[in-house]
């Protein structure tokens, strides 16, 4: 039965991918270039091969396969993301994308991972929950959410001048060396990127105080919504033909994903809809 | 991952450093030439623009240099910027910042030349531009050839800023590896590299040296 | 035939006058010297005649053609172009401190001009190259550079260089005031070869007993002008206050 309905399925994909393939040849888009962060694991990174890879590239492929297009993987500078965005050398930013904060900057896809901003701290750390970070100094990525989150006007502004100080730093790895040295007491990063560094680390935690919870979606430039419009029905796709689910089991974000998922299904979905909802009243 | 993968990632990355490295020195370095004329030239107004653009290049950062050059064209414009600008805007903005640094280097070894030699090739019938490129540019080449190994050593480390326009030469190549398998490995791997390559410029550099070192 | 003629020259630095109208004329076959106290405008004079110097008043011949004069507006009329080359191409100039082509071999120090300026016959102007260095006893040295030889060697070349280019007339702005002592008498030796075949040259010299044996004619210039001139010996026992001052001061060095 489950089987039949796959094939089915299947040969819907294939169907639309071929129309949609033709109506991309009638306005000749043949590439659709992903602008995305390197050195974002488990998104967006370079694998044991060297290629790039990660659940937001497979997917952006995976979209690329129903339309027929060629997928250009571009790795930015996180910090010029908006600039390679505006310009046109990318058409979309996906890649472990924060929406939540940003909703009238970018015109937005379905989120499609329920993403937190988490605090891992080392092992040993006498820090156990929020109101602990008092006095201490945290570390945080330029230019990510966390950061938005914890500077003025963000939600957790008021937690971030309990802090000692808060340290931007260029990558997690040298947060991650900065807190086994010792020369900061705490990381603020993404849930999906802690699980990840602390899979390939010892001696480090997340505390279970969470700082928010927030959307990942993908950002096109203001106004492209013909190109989301696009997306978003192909992703409908990839969550009805089993692809996204299988996706997000290969990368260990089965808990996290918001789209119609086997697993924790209600809960994922009225949350989905909540936030589509959502983006739908901010679009419009 | 495994360190030949690695190795190999990087040494493509090395191969589109080098690239930005020969690029910039093909282009800088008459770019520079006739920049350090400009410098020199009796034209007030020539001189000044010059002058601003030698000052600016040397005073902001080579960095944000290359982000103007890359978005420049979108942000004053409003040009659509295609994927294949990215390596041309790379070579431009190190192109046009060597080229500031190169044609002070000149002017300084124009401008040490005894008057003599130029009085010398005058009174023998050589016109200006025969002059130029007979008696007065070799010898300058000699007198300045310390100085460019400096900025060429210095270029060799500097392409590694080209990951602020993420093109994916050794220096980005290794962050994101780094970031992938959180290792240091890709780095020390890199400066290796780096070591390497400089190591073979300062040897063709001392090389050239020796062979202009025929006369004083 | 008059090779050079300047007339009523005028010279100033920053509206000091270095030449204050002088006028003098160089036959064919003459060897003229010019001698005078340090800053009494002899080689300016030289760098006027030269055209290294650009004159503020009066003007040049060469060859009985007006080349450079400056017209009644004060405005300076310099040749241009082949104009200029042709008129080049008339003199040679040895200068005080050689100014050889360091990068260049002295053979190719010399042969250079010859077959890039003039665009002579390579193994013509090789032939003639090797001659001259054999004349001024400098034949093992064609394949050195200038930073291996001795100043007088050097020096020797420098006029090797000039008279490769067979001008009409040969200046001289101290040739030897560069060398050490025990070196002049090699150069003045090869200058006085020269003298012997028949060579039209104006000299600027320190080298008064030279001066007065190898020179047709001297010129004693005093604070910009012509204060005496003619026969060595008219000049040089002149009853003339400023010279005998002049000559006593040489003396006493």
């Amino acid at each position: 039965m489950k089987k039949t309905v796959v094939c089915i399925l299947t040969g819907a994909a294939l169907a639309v991918s071929m129309i949609g393939s033709t109506a991309c040849f009638a306005e000749e888009q043949k590439t659709f270039t992903v602008g995305f962060d390197a050195e974002y694991p488990p998104y967006g990174y370079m694998d044991e091969n060297g290629e790039y890879t990660g659940f937001d590239l497979e997917l952006a492929q995976a979209v690329c396969d129903l339309e027929g297009w060629e997928l250009v993987k571009t790795p930015i500078d996180w910090d010029s993301k908006d600039m390679e965005l505006n310009s046109g050398s990318i058409d979309c930013i996906w890649n472990g994308f924060t929406m939540n904060g940003r909703e009238d900057d970018y015109t937005w896809s379905k989120p499609y991972v329920d993403n937190s901003q988490v605090i891992v701290v080392p092992e040993n750390s006498e820090v156990t929950d929020l109101s602990g970070l008092a006095g201490k100094i945290v570390g945080v990525q330029a230019a990510s959410a966390a950061l938005e989150l914890l500077s003025d006007g963000g939600d957790q502004a008021d937690l971030a001048a309990t802090f000692g100080s808060l340290q931007q730093f260029p990558d997690y790895n040298n947060a991650f060396v900065e807190l086994q040295a010792g020369s900061i007491d705490a990381v603020a990063m993404d849930i999906g990127v802690a699980q990840y560094q602390l899979k390939q680390k010892e001696g480090y935690k997340i505390l279970d105080e969470k700082l928010n919870s927030e959307k990942y979606a993908i950002g096109f430039k203001l106004g492209n919504e013909e190109l989301r419009d696009t997306v978003d029905a192909d992703l409908d796709q990839l969550v009805a033909d089993g692809t996204f689910a299988k996706l997000a089991e290969k990368y260990e974000l089965t808990d996290m994903v918001c789209l119609g998922t086997d697993e924790g299904e209600t809960e994922a979905e009225t949350e989905g809809a909540q936030t589509e909802a959502a983006t739908e009243a901010v679009t419009e | 991952m495994k360190l030949s993968v690695m190795l190999e990632q990087l040494s493509s990355g090395m191969l589109r450093s080098m690239e930005i490295f020969f690029l910039t020195l093909i282009f800088s370095l008459p770019l520079g030439l006739l920049i350090s004329f400009g410098r020199m030239s009796k034209n007030k107004i020539l001189r000044t623009i010059v002058k601003v653009y030698i000052s600016v290049m040397r005073g902001t950062p080579l960095m944000l240099q290359l982000l103007v050059v890359y978005f420049g064209p979108y942000y004053l414009f409003g040009m659509q910027i295609g994927g294949t600008y990215r390596f041309t805007a790379i070579i431009l903005g190190f192109a046009l910042n060597y080229a500031a640094y190169f044609a002070e280097i000149y002017r300084s070894g124009i401008e040490s030349m005894p008057v003599g030699q130029y009085e010398a090739a005058r009174v023998l019938g050589y016109s200006k531009t025969q002059c130029f490129c007979c008696i007065i540019f070799p010898q300058v080449v000699k007198r300045i050839l310390p100085s460019i190994t400096n900025e060429v050593i210095t270029l060799v480390k500097d392409t590694s800023l080209s990951f602020s326009l993420a093109y994916a030469e050794m220096f980005t190549i290794a962050k994101q590896i780094a970031a992938a398998q959180t290792t240091f490995i890709p780095f020390v791997v890199a400066a290796i590299f780096y070591y390497i390559f400089n190591l073979v410029v300062a040897v063709v550099m001392e090389r050239l040296e020796k062979k202009l070192s025929y006369y004083q | 035939m008059k090779l050079l003629e300047m007339k009523h020259i005028k010279k100033e630095f920053d509206g000091l006058g270095v030449l204050k109208d002088i006028s003098l004329s160089v036959e064919e076959g003459e060897i003229l010297s010019i001698i005078g106290p340090s800053g009494s405008g002899k080689s300016t004079l030289l760098r006027c005649a030269t055209m290294l110097e650009q004159i503020d008043g009066g003007e040049i011949c060469y060859m009985g053609d007006r080349v450079a004069y400056v017209d009644t507006q004060g405005n300076r009329n310099y040749p241009k172009g082949d104009q200029a080359r042709k008129i080049h191409s008339y003199f040679g100039l040895v200068f005080q401190n050689f100014n050889l082509f360091p990068h260049y071999s002295v053979m190719k120090n010399i042969t250079d001009a010859p077959i890039r300026i003039q665009k002579r016959n390579k193994d013509e102007v090789f032939k003639e190259a090797r001659e001259l260095l054999a004349k001024m006893g400098l034949s093992d040295k064609e394949n050195a550079y200038p930073c291996q030889l001795s100043g007088g060697q050097c020096q020797r070349v420098a006029i090797a260089r000039a008279l490769a280019l067979n001008p009409k007339i040969l200046f001289f702005d101290e040739p030897t005031s560069a060398l050490d002592p025990e070196l002049t008498g090699e150069v003045l030796k090869v200058i006085r070869s020269l003298a012997d075949l028949q060579i039209t040259m104006v000299i600027v010299t320190h080298e008064m007993s030279f001066a007065r044996d190898i020179s047709d004619r001297v010129i004693f210039m005093d604070q910009g002008v012509v204060a005496l001139e003619g026969k060595p010996d008219e000049v040089f026992d002149a009853d003339h206050a400023r010279i005998r001052e002049f000559l006593g001061r040489i003396s006493e060095r």
